[in-house]
């Protein structure tokens, strides 16, 4: 039952991937490619907890713990620079 | 489904470097550049290196993002439109 939940996370998640990487490609201005960054990010953050629990590893939550403690650097660094203030 | 995803992580790192080379905006190319690292943290983790994935999720990502924004914002003989 929860190998068949996991598995089906896996799959949600991975269509999640395929649509900010289409937001990615095919989004006009810079702010939509900055969005799809944060929305690959905080992906990217539940699927390394997902591989945790997956594969039972729980040292992998401190990838993800890591990730999300810098991941709002860059979002930042783009939008100041945006504003031409960096 | 490992190998699945493992499949997609990689497809997604090769549209990314693929951007990050073909897009005309360098605000945009410098993103693709990021997501590059993001994708790759995710793949070193599946290989179960979580040390490598750490260090890629804090320099590869985080800091080299800032690093070429610097950059950018330093040079201003060529504007983006």
């Amino acid at each position: 039952m929860a190998e068949t939940i996991l598995n089906l996370a896996v799959i949600i998640i991975m269509i999640a991937i395929g649509l900010g990487i289409y937001r990615l490609v095919k989004g006009p201005t810079v702010v939509d490619r900055v969005i799809a960054l944060d929305l690959l990010t905080l992906i990217a953050i539940a699927l390394i907890v997902m591989i945790a629990l997956v594969t039972s590893r729980f040292i992998y939550v401190d990838v993800a713990l890591v990730y999300g403690l810098l991941s709002f650097l860059s979002v930042l660094a783009v939008a100041r620079y945006l504003e031409k203030g960096l | 489904m490992m190998t699945l995803l493992t499949l997609v992580l990689c497809i997604g790192i090769l549209i990314s470097a693929l951007l990050a080379t073909y897009l005309e905006r360098r605000v945009a190319a410098v993103i693709s550049a990021g997501l590059v690292g993001l994708f790759a943290s995710v793949t070193y983790v599946i290989l179960s290196a979580p040390d490598v994935a750490m260090t890629e999720a804090a320099i590869g990502s985080g800091i080299t993002t800032v690093i070429f924004l610097f950059a950018l914002s330093k040079t201003k003989e060529q504007p983006d439109e």
